[in-house]
């Protein structure tokens, strides 16, 4: 039996506060979300209907020059640096001055992540429970996405496509676990899009998934597609060797390369493809696995609704195939995300560790506050749903 | 179910091959009927045999030029396949009746049953879902003993599966009424010849990943047993055999470590 109510909010409120903190990657993301009392949660599996509310949630991104990537130690010091700031605007724009009366809990990521930002924002968490005296919570960060596209788009039990930078996973619901069914064997599909996007030395900013994305829709001739490896294996992918081979043709482009009869035609020496064709293959090859290794799961665990998590979730090329896939197989149907919740952010941090925290799993002493780079998903035991 | 797909499979049958839905996998669409492609009908035993036919639908959400390519490729691929296993002495697959690559159906020997109290159908799953009351009877030993060895039939010829999952072993009763289950591998649109270690151990990873997903209290026994199965094959093969095993799964065991974001200790 799940009871979301046994615990009371502070000073005999008749709801929650939490505040998230979010930095294993290049973002660094404060949130603030209102939890009222239901007593639709005293039992059942309600979990995803907190009512939650979204007092605030901001993000500030750390973009790197064209053609560079995200190091450790920068993306660290850059979370040291806002951390104060981004702290004093979530309070302000949530209306709370006094955050020890205000404040139930404090949730952090534990990991999985880069070890040098997640540290940063343990040491920041730390700071603020002491500081304050307030519980603390560590939360993993891919519950976390997953619990913020649950209570947002109130998808009951879905397969869940958890899609970023540092993760590709297909997961399923059993037992009070979140299952890995299949899962990147090498990088995951962002980094791989990164990557790329290093290579063609496009901007960083918004993001370079983005800049694909946008590439993309300028392809001309949409009907000839270059021919990419297609490395499904089982319900697992291989992305390395796509991108490997794709880099090498990017590069024989950029150099001019005439001896390559794929991009330049043998007689005339006339280019044949362009960059953006590059982007359009890459992408409909990249996500076309994706989608056959949900429908994997899908066809596996009997379900028909998925949940797109993550950054590249907000792909809106992923999303419509996605949609495609659900729409052939049985009434299903897909949820996803828009930006705000997709990327890397402290409100869904603070979403999973509030649901920890009326489960009444809350650190006990500041030596259960170490982060770990390698945290997986189905390590988490998930109190807060009914098997 | 997708009625648009069913009519037109339908329609590419004609109205002669009545069919009936059995299930949408992930790739493709099963359907049984009871009219041979090409033998004439016995009027006689009408009703009686059942046939598969596997229809490999377009897929809608991938560029057409990868999904003409995937379809074909696959569907000649398993024909290919399925002929061949099918010759193997000991292993038990479908029996391969028709094929049409370009439409990407083809047809199939019907296998397993329903299984008693609405229990759904015979594969490894519904089976050991079955057994959940007494998950360790003899019977289920004995069972993924067999499925173990179909596999190291398999691989010991060169051949893997490359989808093994639970749903995709299909349990075939000995004799009406009697408690004894026969394994036979299906679904072989991903499977392909291949003597190299890193593919059988791949495979072995997939099913290992399969059983604890869905039958994850029991999985440790589980798993066990059909290694059990799977070495047993092997051993029989004298030197040579033990020394492949033992490759075999050594690189099983660096496959299951390459799972990403792992915890390790030392």
């Amino acid at each position: 039996m799940v009871d979301l109510n046994t615990i009371s909010p502070k000073n005999g409120r008749n709801y929650y506060i939490a505040l998230g903190l979010e930095g294993s990657a290049n973002k660094l993301g404060i949130g603030i979300v209102k939890h009222p009392i239901k007593s639709q949660l005293s039992s059942g599996d309600n979990s995803h209907q907190c009512d939650a509310q979204i007092l605030s949630n901001i993000r500030d991104t750390y973009i790197t020059p064209p053609g560079e990537g995200f190091l450790p130690r920068d993306t660290a010091r850059h979370h040291r640096n806002w951390c104060v700031r981004l702290i004093k605007k979530a309070l302000k724009e949530a209306g709370f001055n006094d955050p020890s009366n205000d404040i139930d809990v404090i949730c952090f990521t534990k990991g999985p992540g880069m070890g040098a930002p997640l540290h940063s924002v343990a040491i920041i968490a730390r700071t603020c429970s002491l500081l304050w005296d307030i519980p603390l919570v560590g939360v993993n960060h891919c519950i976390g996405h997953i619990e913020m596209g649950r209570e947002i788009t109130k998808a009951e039990n879905p397969v869940v496509l958890y899609v970023s930078g540092g993760n590709t996973q297909v997961i399923a619901y059993s037992e009070n676990r979140y299952r890995i069914f299949g899962e990147t064997l090498d990088v995951a599909i962002g980094n791989c899009l990164d990557r790329f996007a290093r290579t063609l030395k496009i901007p960083n900013h918004p993001s370079p998934g983005y800049n694909i994305e946008q590439l993309a829709l300028k392809c001309q001739n949409k009907d000839k597609l270059i021919e990419l490896p297609y490395t499904v294996k089982g319900m697992d992918l291989s992305m390395s060797g796509i991108l490997a081979y794709i880099d090498s043709l990017a590069k024989d482009l950029f150099r001019g390369n005439k001896q390559n009869k794929l991009l330049f035609d043998k007689k005339t020496g006339k280019q044949k493809v362009t960059i953006e064709d590059l982007c359009y293959s890459l992408q409909e090859n990249l996500f076309a696995m994706l989608i056959e290794i949900t429908e994997r799961a899908m066809a596996h665990v009997n379900s028909s609704t998925v949940l797109i998590v993550g950054g590249v979730g907000c792909n809106v090329r992923l999303q419509e195939m996605m949609a495609v896939m659900c729409h052939d197989r049985a009434n299903g149907k897909v949820f996803a995300t828009d930006d705000r919740f997709c990327i890397d952010n402290g409100a869904m941090i603070a979403q999973a560790g509030l649901l920890q925290f009326r489960m009444g799993d809350i650190v006990k002493d500041l030596k259960e506050t170490i982060v770990t780079q390698k945290f997986r998903t189905d390590e988490v035991f998930v109190s807060w749903r009914e098997k | 179910m997708s009625q648009e797909i069913i009519d037109i499979v339908q329609n590419y049958l004609t109205p002669n091959i009545p069919i009936t839905l059995v299930s949408q996998g992930a790739e493709a669409v099963v359907f049984t009927t009871h009219v041979h492609p090409y033998l004439p009908q016995d009027s006689n035993k009408t009703g009686e045999t059942k046939y598969i036919i596997k229809y490999r639908p377009h897929k809608k959400y991938r560029h057409p030029v990868i999904d003409q390519q995937l379809t074909k490729k696959r569907t000649l691929g398993e024909s290919r396949l399925l002929a061949k296993l099918y010759q193997i002495d000991g292993l038990k697959v479908p029996k391969l009746i028709a094929c049409d690559q370009y439409n990407g159906c083809i047809w199939l020997e019907f296998l397993g049953s329903q299984l008693p109290d609405n229990n759904g159908f015979s594969n490894l799953k519904h089976f050991l879902w079955w057994n959940k009351a007494d998950p360790y009877n003899n019977v289920v030993k004995e069972s993924l003993l067999k499925v173990g060895q179909q596999i190291g039939i398999l691989h010991w010829n060169d051949y893997v599966h490359g989808d093994l999952t639970s749903s995709n072993i299909v349990m075939v009763q000995d004799k009406l009424g009697v408690n004894v289950w026969n394994p036979h591998l299906i679904d072989f649109g991903l499977g392909g010849v291949s003597n190299m270690v890193e593919d059988k151990g791949v495979d072995l990873y997939v099913l290992e990943r399969a059983i604890i997903s869905t039958h994850s209290a029991f999985s440790d026994q589980y798993v066990e047993w059909i290694m059990q199965g799977f070495s047993q094959v092997y051993e029989q093969h004298g030197a040579t055999g033990e020394k492949k095993l033992k490759e075999l799964l050594k690189r099983f065991h660096e496959v299951r470590m390459r799972g990403r974001k792992r915890t390790m200790i030392g």
